[in-house]
């Protein structure tokens, strides 16, 4: 028997308990980065499918020809697949140096020091061309941890086909209320003799329904200091809303609604034609005309009152990992990828909008279709304040606020009682994480 | 030694009449054939219509649960194939490649460490057999982060070595439990005689029990096949390069839920990472045949 | 004279023994190697980590027992464990009932066996696919085929993958379609009976019955308690299926929250990776009772031959 290979492996046996119990964060040395001429490889990481894998590895060639010295290897997965793959990594002390985000999972990354404070490679990331409202969404605690890629707001869609099909009137955005929105879903629903539904649900089943409610009644869904501020009075005022319409018929029926949640918005009842309007991202339009094969509009949100309910929401963000060993060159990525028209012109809108303004002018005269339909709209909107990010601890509020919802509308349990147990739950998540 | 193939019948003798037998088979198959197509039919109505859908446009996959087909459409096909950097044929090799090592590993891993636990007696056997048992109990998710670190430590991480070096030393104890079972199938007798012919643990083992329990490897083999083949997890997490990425992740990077999936690739590619597995089974199914049936029992 | 025959076979026993213990060492070295090398050390770490609060991005801090004490009041976990125990008891009883029953109905004796088998395995080839939720609710949803066929006797079907009270039934139906790999392991095991027993037993005129009764059954059951073992434990940690079809929520209404998925939402979405630890350890006990509760009961109805 030879020792060593055993020996080996109880090293390594041995590595993995250590390094796993004392890992200590990675903090980065205070001074700014400079780039250097050595051969340099960054890994760069994103979610998403096949069309932006493409686009990606276009821009990271072209990037590559304008630093030869720097490498970058992409690397791209499915949305649950990435977060399972950065978070081991990351706790495994692996992480790629320059990583795509999100908007749930910004904080719970930052506030555990995983991320880059951007500010320090500010010589090599610019970010003169993005407004304060758009640099606000990836800040934590005025410190800039990621720069927003692209922006939506929220917006209604309707399937104008069906609308002219059934003979209802399309309603003027500029001043409906909700109740004019469930008047119009119940007569859809009515002309056309139950064969389609006015609403392709209710609404509660992503974060955006509660923030946009929580605001067009004065409210935040978390306060400055990321706690819920939400009152669930507010809250059970939404899902009650959601009960009429389901009552009514208005809308498509609770279980429709958790199999559209699983087969995703482009294979969902309005992408199939079964229903007229949905709530959705202004910039997913271009997908969902795809799928439904239909003219697709965007109409304003029903507002309450004159409330700027509206916001920028950041579609996906750039970041750059506190484990990285070449800050200097990833920030290079990052702003390659965000301020060069270059890469503008190869990436277009596939990650949404742009949320560089010069980019955005630069792309305007090429837009077409529904991108430009999504763009003029972007343009309409007159956005609040932007929102609180989601706190550390609150990464999971999609699942937890689906789960209530449909407890709601499954008639299992009361809007109150709900609204009580879903802000005492996710608050709990928040403490829990401090 | 023949095959004992189907048209063999078990029992020789006639037991009754021939001409009751002739009328009751007659009746029989039949009817046997009847509820056999029905339930085939069943089993396969979900797999038939994803051989449709990905011949269907995107826009009508989720309109219809039928099969009725009026144009069928090849692109998803050649889209799908070249959808990403490498055309999907990369991505199949790259999984045969683990698939082949984790079925060569996990053949003789197991089945060397079976055939101690089913014929030999050692010391604190049962213990060592229960610690065997309890390590297939834990789920993966929360191994995974200490077996990262293992491995990025070792320098295995992005090839394939974390998915087929563990095989080697007989980590899928699922197997090791499934060749015992089949070991002491085997009466000891033959191994008896083997052994007064003064034939050593080796021999017996290499010459005597391999030869025998051929089903068993042969389920093995399928097994790990079509499991490696299909595994997400442990692929998704080792494998970073997307040069390196396999069938599974491949296919799962079709679907983004922001924004549209093209699901007329997802079922085309998907029909196409099934044949070779189809194939492989039918090919291993004939060796489940084989065995003690035909070689042992002299 | 006997007692110097019975002295050297006793010697021999002993050194037989020893020989075993060598000759075992040997061909269990690559499992040792493994054990120790790659499986027990991230297991021990996640044992470890059961005691500490661990998100992992900061390194774990040990607070004793309190993610156990947690799993007391822990609604969500009580659900998922009601879940998860009737699926147990419902979906493997069922799987291997048709398992075994047509693994022996293709054992032998109709033409175009080797097509049945192959359709019979070809659904569990496609079970863990990302198809596979686009496919279930293709079948069994509002719109679905099983209502279709329902709306023709006229009946008013159900989004039966998407109500809170059939959900789970879907996939226990999802299990038993695949029932394949039980399937090809019975069908392994019947192979393996020696033909020899069946033609001695049809000399002394054992009708076909009573042939299975003695012969088939009796030497197939290490298969069955083998599958009837591994069916459990696999149940016990079914996550793929769940998390595809339900897209990873465990939903409607947390009506298909299996144990490991809520273990994987606490440990991955909620980055409670010290709590997941400890939820690990404790399905590892449940499902290592039941197992050796299987063994023990092994002892009445499993036959071996050596």
């Amino acid at each position: 028997m030879n020792p060593s290979p055993f020996r080996r492996v109880a090293i390594g046996a041995v590595a993995s308990l250590s390094l796993v119990l004392t890992a200590c964060s990675g903090g980065s040395s205070g001074s700014a980065p400079e780039l250097g001429d050595k051969p340099v490889t960054i890994r760069a990481t994103w979610w998403g499918a096949d069309a932006r894998a493409q686009l990606t590895d276009e821009v990271i060639k072209a990037f590559e020809k304008k630093y030869p010295n720097i490498t970058v290897k992409g690397q791209y997965k499915d949305w649950n697949g990435y977060w399972d793959a950065l978070a081991t990594t990351t706790a495994a002390k692996d992480s790629p140096d320059v990583v795509q985000m999100d908007e749930l999972y910004l904080a719970s990354y930052a506030d555990r020091g995983a991320l880059y404070d951007l500010g320090k490679a500010k010589k090599i990331l610019s970010s003169s061309q993005f407004d304060d409202q758009a640099l606000a969404t990836g800040q934590i605690d005025g410190t800039q941890y990621a720069l927003p890629v692209g922006v939506g707001v929220m917006s209604v869609l309707v399937n104008t086909d069906l609308f002219k099909k059934y003979g209802v009137q399309v309603p003027d955005d500029k001043t409906w209320t909700w109740d004019d929105y469930a008047k119009t879903a119940k007569e859809l629903t009515d002309k056309s003799g139950g064969k389609i539904h006015g609403a392709a649900g209710a609404p509660g089943f992503s974060a955006g329904d509660v923030k946009y409610w929580a605001r067009q009644h004065g409210e935040n869904l978390f306060d400055k200091d990321g706690n819920v501020s939400l009152k669930p009075e507010t809250l059970a005022g939404m899902w009650k809303y959601g009960l009429g319409l389901l009552s009514s018929g208005a809308s498509v029926n609770t279980s429709t609604m958790v199999e559209d949640l699983t087969a995703g918005v482009t294979a969902g009842s309005f992408a199939t034609g079964k229903a007229a309007m949905m709530g959705a991202y202004n910039t997913q339009i271009t997908a969902i005309q795809q799928a439904a094969g239909a003219h697709v509009q965007l109409l304003q949100m029903p507002r309450v009152g004159d409330t700027k309910a509206n916001f920028f929401k950041p579609s996906m963000y750039w970041a750059v990992s506190s484990q990285s060993a070449h800050p200097a060159e990833a920030a290079a990525f990052i702003n390659f990828m965000l301020n060069d028209p270059k890469a503008a012109d190869i990436l277009k809108t596939e990650r949404g909008i742009p949320a560089n303004k010069a980019m955005l002018k630069h792309l305007q005269p090429t837009l077409a279709g529904t991108d430009k339909a999504a763009a003029d709209y972007m343009n309409a909107v007159t956005p609040g304040e932007s929102p609180v990010v989601t706190p550390n601890g609150g990464s999971g509020i999609e699942p937890e606020l689906q789960r209530y919802s449909q407890e709601v509308y499954f008639k299992k349990t009361s809007p109150e009682a709900a609204a009580k147990a879903f802000i005492k739950e996710l608050q709990g998540e928040i403490d829990a994480a401090k | 030694m023949t095959d004992r193939t189907e048209a063999v019948p078990p029992s020789l003798p006639a037991p009754r009449p021939p001409a009751i037998r002739r009328v009751r088979r007659a009746v029989r198959a039949p009817l046997k054939h009847c509820l056999l197509a029905l339930c085939a039919l069943t089993m396969l109505y979900p797999v038939l219509w994803m051989v449709v859908s990905s011949l269907r446009p995107n826009s009508e996959i989720f309109r219809s649960a039928g099969l009725a087909l009026t144009h069928p459409r090849f692109e998803n096909y050649s889209h799908g194939w070249n959808a990403f950097s490498q055309p999907f044929s990369h991505y199949m090799i790259n999984s045969a490649i683990v698939v082949t090592g984790a079925i060569l590993g996990n053949l003789l891993a197991c089945s060397l460490a079976a055939y101690a636990f089913a014929r030999l007696e050692f010391r604190a056997k049962r213990v060592w057999f229960a610690i065997m048992l309890v390590t297939i109990m834990l789920p993966i998710h929360v191994i995974i982060v200490p077996q990262y670190v293992l491995y990025s430590e070792l320098g295995w991480v992005n090839t394939f070595l974390p998915l087929i070096v563990p095989k080697f030393l007989a980590t899928d104890a699922f197997f090791i439990f499934l060749m015992v079972q089949f070991i002491r199938g085997i009466p000891r007798e033959i191994d008896e005689a083997a052994r007064i012919d003064g034939a050593g643990h080796a021999r017996i083992f290499f010459h005597v029990i391999l030869p025998l329990m051929v089903p068993a490897l042969a389920t093995t083999a399928i097994f790990t096949f079509i499991w490696t083949w299909n595994d997400f997890y442990t692929q998704l997490i080792y494998l970073t390069d997307p040069d390196m990425y396999t069938t599974p992740l491949a296919l799962r990077t079709f679907v983004d839920q922001q924004s549209a999936t093209d699901w007329g690739s997802v079922f085309a590619m998907s029909v196409v990472s099934l044949v070779p597995v189809f194939l492989v089974f039918l090919a291993g199914q004939r060796f489940l045949l084989r065995g003690i049936a035909t070689t042992g029992g002299k | 004279m006997s007692s110097i025959n019975e002295l050297r076979r006793l010697r021999g026993s002993q050194r037989g023994a020893r020989q075993q213990n060598k000759a075992a060492f040997f061909f269990l070295l690559p499992w040792f190697v493994g054990l120790f090398g790659i499986t027990l050390g991230p297991m021990l770490a996640s044992l470890y980590l059961s005691f500490t609060k661990y998100n992992l991005l900061q390194p774990p801090q040990f607070n004793g027992a309190e993610n156990w004490t947690r799993m007391l009041d822990d609604e969500r976990l009580h659900k998922s464990l009601e879940v998860t125990f009737s699926y147990v008891l419902v979906s493997v009883p069922l799987q291997l009932a048709m398992a075994l029953g047509l693994a022996l109905v293709l054992d032998k004796g109709v033409r175009g066996l080797a097509f049945y088998r192959s359709v019979f395995y070809l659904p569990s080839l496609i079970g863990g696919s990302v198809a596979i939720a686009v496919l279930w609710r293709a079948m069994f949803g509002t719109n679905g085929l099983v209502n279709e066929a329902l709306a023709l006797v006229g009946v008013q079907g159900q989004g039966w993958i998407s109500e809170p009270g059939t959900a789970l039934s879907t996939l226990v139906v999802l299990n038993v379609w695949t029932f394949g790999s039980p399937m090809v392991i019975f069908l392994a095991g019947l192979r393996q009976i020696p033909t020899s027993l069946y033609e001695a037993a049809s000399v002394d005129g054992a009708k076909r019955w009573r042939q299975f009764r003695s012969i088939t059954i009796p030497l197939l059951t290490p298969i069955i308690f083998f599958n009837l073992v591994l069916q459990i434990i696999h149940a016990f940690q079914t996550f793929t299926q769940a998390f595809v079809v339900s897209g990873g929520t465990g939903g409607p209404a947390d009506s298909t929250l299996f144990f490991s998925l809520y273990l994987y939402q606490r440990g991955f979405g909620h980055f409670d990776m010290g709590y997941a630890s400890a939820l690990a350890w404790l399905l590892l006990l449940i499902v290592a009772a039941f197992t050796a509760v299987n063994f023990w009961a092994s002892k009445y109805w499993v036959f071996y031959d050596d």
